[in-house]
């Protein structure tokens, strides 16, 4: 795979949201990415493994997720191409959740040594990944509210458009559509209801001519009140380096 | 492992789970039963959209082999 197409998604992003630099860009095209491929709903690297490099989502969706004693599963985050959901791994040495796939995914890793050279050489980079792990703890607050406050309409329209401003900075809306290649179990697992729950909960909305969830695509069929129901301020995402 | 349905009725409406899970036994998926129903039953309560919810539980295309029912009650009481 060439060596551009990797990191593509990347710096896209982080053009965006962090006024990257062309000597930085550099510096990321420089850095060596092994890459793999990954089958739907695999794991990368599960709770309490020792992770040794952070992966780098090349193509797929990813989501990380922590279960407990009784089996039941909380999806705390989903991770599209262009970001590097483990990049904690680089200083917290023992991964305390799983992060694995939910489609197929071509993933980059990046060794840890490399990335701990890289920073110690360029301070710029080191910020740019150190304001991409804060992000990562404000979506998570985001997501903690979702949970505990908002009706499960909310909650599932909230993800929606959450996923669909991060898919936007990387260039993958199709017009009033987008990805989110979620089972309905997968679903009820994000938004902490059962999948029963989550199917009467995209019927809702389709009923009431919200946004329609069909074969793991979103199309939204009525924007202001997609918004009204989501009640969603995406500031938390700081998509801009002035935010 | 046996696939069970859940078909939930709020109030009068009926929402038929055309899909089904699969579970262990009749004890897991009566708890998930429970966990829909409650979890249903609170979010239509709080709305205001619905007074009783009821998950009836099916495997396949057999009658249901469970039915759990959850109503509101809201007594107003005369302060005297």
């Amino acid at each position: 795979m060439p060596s551009d197409t990797i990191r593509a998604a990347l710096i896209r992003r982080l053009r965006v949201s962090s006024a990257i630099t062309d000597e930085d860009i550099k510096e990321i095209e420089a850095l060596p990415i092994s890459v793999r491929q990954y089958p739907a709903e695999m794991a990368v690297v599960r709770d309490g493994e020792r992770a040794t490099d952070c992966c780098l989502i090349v193509d797929g969706f990813c989501a990380r997720s922590k279960t407990i004693a009784s089996g039941k599963r909380q999806i705390l985050s989903l991770h599209i191409p262009g970001e590097i959901p483990d990049l904690m791994s680089l200083f917290l040495h023992v991964m305390d959740h799983d992060l694995s796939t939910l489609t197929p995914a071509t993933l980059g890793f990046i060794s840890h040594d490399n990335l701990q050279k890289l920073h110690r050489r360029s301070p710029e980079v080191a910020e740019m990944f150190w304001r991409d792990t804060l992000t990562d703890a404000a979506m998570f607050r985001e997501w903690i509210v979702n949970v505990g406050q908002r009706p499960a309409p909310a909650r599932l329209a909230h993800v929606m458009i959450e996923l669909r401003e991060r898919l936007r900075l990387i260039g993958r809306l199709d017009g009033d559509s987008f990805e989110m290649p979620l089972t309905q179990e997968q679903i009820g697992e994000a938004l902490g209801i059962t999948a029963v729950h989550a199917n009467r909960v995209i019927k809702q909305v389709r009923q009431d001519g919200i946004v329609e969830f069909n074969r793991g695509r979103v199309t939204v069929l009525d924007e202001r009140k997609f918004q009204e129901l989501a009640d969603f301020d995406g500031r938390y995402l700081h998509q801009s380096p002035t935010l | 492992m046996p696939r069970f349905h859940f078909d939930i009725h709020e109030d009068s409406r009926l929402i038929p789970d055309e899909d089904g899970q699969n579970f262990a036994n009749v004890e897991v998926a009566r708890k998930e039963a429970m966990l829909t129903g409650a979890s249903i039953a609170r979010e239509a309560f709080l709305a205001g959209s619905a007074d009783h919810v009821v998950v009836d539980v099916r495997e396949d295309e057999h009658t249901p082999c469970l039915k759990i029912s959850i109503t509101l009650e809201v007594e107003e009481l005369a302060d005297d």
